[in-house]
């Protein structure tokens, strides 16, 4: 068990260094000379050239790789380019808001996929499983923005005049919980489908096996069979699917954030790419790529939680 | 070998191809027909892809024009206007002609992306189960490519290169390399195992012939209907991008575009960013209805 961690966690370090190279580098091939646009375009070129000395891009690559690396050690992501605050603090203000949303995007859309998924596959071959499964299609096949403007007319506009726009306050008040429903539905609704399927494919899978019909010899009540016996060993490629699925998630939470105004932190960086705000922007993208690998962490503890076998 | 053969070889790997086979070579393509979903997705997608290829011609009106009549409903609503068969947008301009161009530049999109980056993959994958000395390097840097997901990388590459539809084309692709190149991996490994490869290099032949005649065609397959299921994915994403303002600029016509654009009329007329996004969801659905019903037919394995 540990030893699984502390391998994925050596395997994490080349995924990072990686990640750190493709943040540099993006810096790097930004269009126009960094130098220049911090001394502004009216700056006489002995400033610029004074700017350059001192952010150390007359030197090699090498050396500005390290510099940069040495920088992020230390936390230092630099400064926007638009409001001059500190990267760390704008992402840092960001952060919470979309760990918000994510949480509340999966808190229920896992448990109905997995209880919808599990549904299917007991009644296999029913009008349920049919329209179980025609809805997951069209599930994995709608556009999220999409499901994000139908929320917004709906159930923001006609029906039920919820909150569309920003962040209501805090979780724990009721102006906080009520402006992340509609985002937090939205953004879930693209997670059922996926989850359904795998639910159901694994459960199906599973019901084959010798166990089950042990369980069912034994006399345990068809309930019991499929909670204890059938679904609690489905469930891991599941958990594997969700963590292949947290790219798509990061994607979904950037379009639906940019619908709903949500002040996280994919709002932040669509808006610093619009805004040529590459400082930020390159702190945003790293934040995501390290919430992607974090998130792939924790998939990987919980399978070898959930599967013995894996941790030999 | 056809297709059929192919599909047999890489499904039932202890089976020698000769002797499985014969009773599966017509039957796939008449499998798919008695689908009746997977005909009606089918039909659906070529009537999108043909009236995208035809768009000049079958334009009601210029999709680049304004007119005077702004926001009007589709014909069947109250106020529609039968020259303006799903109405005009904010600007004007004819929403049926905009979705003709659009969905041709979403498809293109979609297929240049599926295309390279499926093929650059499947190499990958490919060369990986044929020389295992490359295959953990190969797996970890999938792996590293791995966790950056699609939009992420079109972020970043829209970043650097500015807007439009090329970096979205190479995120698309680029992000379609390291899951093709593990399935293929997938595929490869279990081709590789079989006795016809053994007898290949017991033979003589070259590395290159190996890898052309022996593994190459009985991955191919297998390896495509995986790749056609990316598309619908594919597609999702980089309507996703057009729709955040990083696509294709503006007076082209995009459907994620479109959608974007609407949604500044959404409480007044949401006609302009509805039928766009329809037309997407359209799309998805029947690319993966198709795929679905083209991998149950040809290649079950690949299910899980």
């Amino acid at each position: 068990m540990i030893s699984t961690i502390t391998d994925r966690l050596l395997l994490s370090i080349p995924v990072l260094f990686g990640v750190l190279l493709f943040g540099f580098l993006l810096l790097q091939l930004v269009p126009g000379d960094p130098a220049q646009v911090v001394a502004g375009p009216m700056a006489a070129p002995d400033v610029v050239e004074a700017i350059r000395v001192q952010m150390g891009l007359d030197q090699p690559m090498i050396y500005q790789f390290w510099a940069y690396l040495e920088r992020m050690a230390q936390g230092d992501m630099g400064r926007s380019m638009i409001s001059n605050k500190a990267v760390t603090e704008e992402l840092w203000s960001a952060i919470g808001p979309t760990v918000e949303l994510m949480v509340a995007c999966l808190i229920w859309s896992v448990p109905l996929g997995i209880a919808m998924g599990t549904l299917a596959a007991v009644l296999r071959g029913s009008i349920i499983d049919r329209v179980i499964m025609g809805l997951s299609v069209a599930g994995v096949s709608l556009p999220i923005f999409f499901i994000g403007l139908l929320a917004v007319q709906y159930f923001g506009v006609l029906w039920f005049q919820l909150p569309f726009i920003g962040r209501g306050g805090p979780l724990w008040s009721v102006d906080g919980l009520m402006h992340l429903i509609l985002p937090a539905v939205s953004l879930g609704a693209i997670m059922i489908g996926p989850v359904a399927r795998m639910t159901r494919s694994s459960v199906l899978e599973v019901l084959k096996l010798d166990h089950v019909r042990t369980a069912r010899a034994k006399g345990l009540t068809e309930t019991q069979v499929i909670l204890r016996h059938g679904l609690r060993n489905a469930l891991i490629p599941v958990v594997t699917l969700i963590g292949l699925q947290a790219g798509y998630l990061l994607g979904g939470a950037v379009v639906t954030e940019t619908i709903f105004s949500w002040p996280g932190i994919g709002r932040l960086t669509v808006g610093a790419i619009l805004s040529s705000d590459f400082t930020v922007a390159q702190g945003a993208i790293l934040v995501f790529a390290l919430a992607f690998i974090i998130i792939n962490l924790i998939v990987d503890v919980l399978y070898s939680l959930l599967d013995p076998r894996v941790r030999r | 070998m056809t297709l059929a053969e192919a599909s047999t070889v890489a499904a039932a790997p202890a089976v020698p191809p000769e002797d499985a086979a014969p009773p599966r070579r017509k039957s796939w393509f008449r499998r798919l027909l008695r689908d009746k979903a997977a005909v009606a997705a089918m039909t659906v997608l070529g009537i999108i892809i043909f009236g995208a290829i035809f768009a000049p011609l079958l334009a009601t009106h210029d999709p680049y024009v304004n007119s005077r009549s702004v926001m009007t409903p589709p014909v069947w609503q109250a106020g529609g206007d039968p020259a303006h068969l799903l109405g005009t947008d904010g600007q004007g301009r004819d929403i049926f002609s905009r979705i003709l161009y659009g969905s041709r530049l979403t498809l293109l999109i979609g297929l240049i992306s599926v295309g390279i980056g499926g093929f650059i993959g499947s190499m990958i994958g490919l060369l990986s189960a044929f020389y295992t000395r490359l295959d953990a390097w190969l797996m970890r840097l999938m792996d590293m490519m791995l966790s950056f997901p699609a939009i992420l990388l079109g972020l970043a590459l829209v970043a650097v290169m500015g807007q439009g539809a090329v970096p979205v084309i190479i995120a698309l692709a680029v992000s379609s390399i390291p899951d093709c190149a593990r399935i293929s991996r997938g595929i490869a490994v279990g081709v590789m195992k079989m006795e016809f490869i053994e007898a290949g290099r017991a033979v003589g032949l070259s590395d290159r012939d190996l890898f052309r005649k022996y593994l190459l065609r009985n991955c191919i397959s297998s390896i495509m209907i995986f790749i056609s299921l990316r598309f619908g994915q594919v597609i999702l994403i980089g309507a996703a991008l057009s729709f955040l303002g990083l696509g294709a600029r503006p007076p082209m016509a995009e459907l994620g575009m479109m959608a974007s654009q609407g949604r500044d009329y959404l409480l007044f007329a949401p006609h302009i960013a509805v039928i766009p996004s329809v037309v997407i969801f359209i799309i998805v659905l029947c690319a993966n209805v198709a795929g679905d019903a083209l991998r149950d037919v040809l290649d079950p394995r690949l299910q899980a």
